[in-house]
């Protein structure tokens, strides 16, 4: 005991620095225990609070607030989605015309798209809407106390709040991949036919050509993936929140900062380990 | 007459934003320029943004070359992964991650103190001293945003660069000579100074939404959570928007 005093007067630095290592050591170690209680509560969650669910299913994928207002999650989806996809025509057709090729612009709309564009800005926009309302949420009822109130009430508050968050986000993800990717493939054909008037006859034989069903599945499962890590993540970040109002905005901006960071590796995990060295894929086919 | 003041809130949100644009654009000349808070917000700006930009440079180049490459080799025309490379790292990933970086990282973070300081009413206090919260704050936070996101522009290319030549060369076995010596094939000086301009327009609209949102939050900690979702919201789309907009234009301009 004493012999620990003295030491930490005489190396107060040195004292603080493993105190600090020892804190983000202890962080990692809580965060992957919220993680687990979380993914093993989804079954209880489902069985148990059905109406929460459904809630939150509805708040997810309408938005709450001001992002009500301008359509919810769908169309901020959808929004983003039709940007990426034309840009990726913008930017294909300008560079493939500079080759002479720009005839390919439908195989790398059908390519490009699916395999990363899609997955990728789903992603994005999944952390952008449902993660970050999840955040302020749970942040805020964290900062007013309503978790404790929860738990004082022998309700399950991990299972309550997070775990329904999780299965509701999985569920909100599907309709709202179908939407991303149909917007990109829309946004491609449109600004590649539309507006730089190539034959639609030419895109669309591309298009239909190097479209393979079993990469739409693979960027299914990759973007149902992204959905349950953003969740977890954004989930975590809003239920451990202090520090008042202010600390409620940094744990958005951080759970957000985390969470791009996080599904960037996800999809290119998922995609090297899916497509491989070789790509899984034939020009010539 | 409630119903009609809830339909039309949106339109004076619009409005709100566009004037208090105005005014920062307005009280940009005027003197004293904060200098001190400038630089403070740069060094915020660049600390908070420079973890994230890195992290996201790496996988999404490595992604885009990785598939750009499969392409290639199945073309037989793997020489030219550099060639792919430039374009991949200049003129989309450069400006895709500066917006997620800057809207994710940057504009939240403006946004959360912003929004903690009027919750704890410390704007206010400043319009009673006769201090103008948008010359002091709004104006060294918009352009130190302005730019930490152009120099972010350059720091991503230089990573995407660097990172595509070490997966090309040492993971798929492409020549190190050909990767370099296709990289200027299609990429050239004026789609660098493009990815400069949008990284700009970026930088400032980010940080003139997250400005606004932390100066309206309302509602205690659930709004100022509500305020930074909505401001990585608006600022993704406003800036996708002006992504798409910077392209097109480039390529129509010169034609």
């Amino acid at each position: 005991m004493s012999a620990k005093t003295v030491a930490v007067q005489r190396f107060p630095r040195l004292h603080r620095a493993t105190e600090q290592s020892f804190k983000s050591w202890n962080r990692i170690g809580s965060q992957m225990a919220f993680y687990v209680n979380t993914l093993g509560d989804v079954r209880f969650a489902i069985a148990n609070y059905k109406s929460e669910m459904l809630r939150l299913v509805a708040g997810m994928s309408l938005g709450v607030g001001a992002l009500a207002v301008i359509g919810g999650t769908v169309v901020i989806v959808g929004f983003l989605t039709l940007s990426t996809g034309a840009i990726i025509a913008v930017q294909g057709y300008n560079q493939l015309s500079g080759i002479g090729v720009e005839a390919l612009t439908g195989f790398l709309a059908a390519y490009v798209n699916v395999r990363i564009t899609a997955p990728a800005t789903a992603g994005i926009a999944l952390a952008a809407t449902i993660g970050a309302g999840a955040t302020a949420q749970l942040g805020a009822m964290r900062i007013s106390e309503e978790i404790d109130a929860l738990e004082a009430m022998a309700i399950r508050s991990v299972a309550y709040l997070a775990s329904t968050r999780v299965a509701a986000g999985v569920l909100v993800v599907i309709p709202l991949y179908c939407i991303a990717v149909l917007m990109t493939f829309v946004a491609a054909r449109v600004s590649t036919t539309a507006i730089y008037g190539q034959a639609t006859g030419v895109y669309d034989h591309y298009f239909t050509t190097f479209l393979n069903p079993t990469d739409l599945l693979w960027s299914f499962m990759t973007a149902t993936v992204l959905a349950v890590v953003i969740m977890l993540m954004h989930t975590y970040y809003g239920y451990t929140a202090t520090g008042g109002p202010a600390g409620v905005g940094e744990a958005v901006g951080r759970a957000v900062r985390a969470s791009l960071i996080v599904s960037a590796f996800t999809v290119l995990v998922i995609s090297l380990a899916v497509y491989g060295q070789s790509g899984n894929f034939n020009l010539s086919g | 007459m409630t119903g009609l003041a809830s339909a039309i809130r949106p339109f004076r949100a619009i409005g709100d934003f566009f004037a208090m644009s105005l005014d920062t654009f307005v009280l940009m000349f005027k003197p004293p320029f904060a200098w001190r808070e400038f630089l403070a917000q740069s060094w915020f700006v660049a600390r908070v943004s420079i973890v994230p930009t890195l992290m996201l440079t790496i996988p999404f180049t490595v992604l885009i070359v990785f598939t750009l490459n499969i392409l290639l080799i199945e073309f037989g025309a793997a020489d030219f992964s550099g060639t792919g490379a430039a374009t991949a790292a200049v003129t989309q990933v450069g400006p895709v991650v500066t917006v997620l970086v800057i809207a994710g990282a940057g504009a939240t973070a403006m946004c959360a103190d912003l929004g903690a300081r009027s919750i704890r009413e410390e704007l206010d206090a400043m319009r009673v001293l006769g201090i103008n919260p948008l010359h002091s704050l709004v104006v060294p936070r918009v352009l130190a945003a302005t730019c930490v996101s152009t120099a972010l522009v350059s720091v991503v290319s230089i990573v995407g660069l660097a990172g595509s030549f070490f997966f090309s060369v040492f993971v798929q076995h492409v020549t190190p000579g050909a990767f370099a010596g296709g990289l200027t094939l299609l990429t050239g000086s004026s789609d660098v100074i493009l990815g400069l301009v949008k990284g700009a327009l970026f930088g400032m609209s980010a940080a003139l939404i997250a400005c606004y949102k932390g100066m309206s939050v309302g509602g205690g900690a659930q709004g100022v959570g509500n305020a930074v979702n909505e401001t990585v919201v608006y600022s993704f789309m406003a800036l996708f928007v002006i992504n798409i907009i910077a392209t097109a234009i480039f390529y129509v301009g010169p034609k």
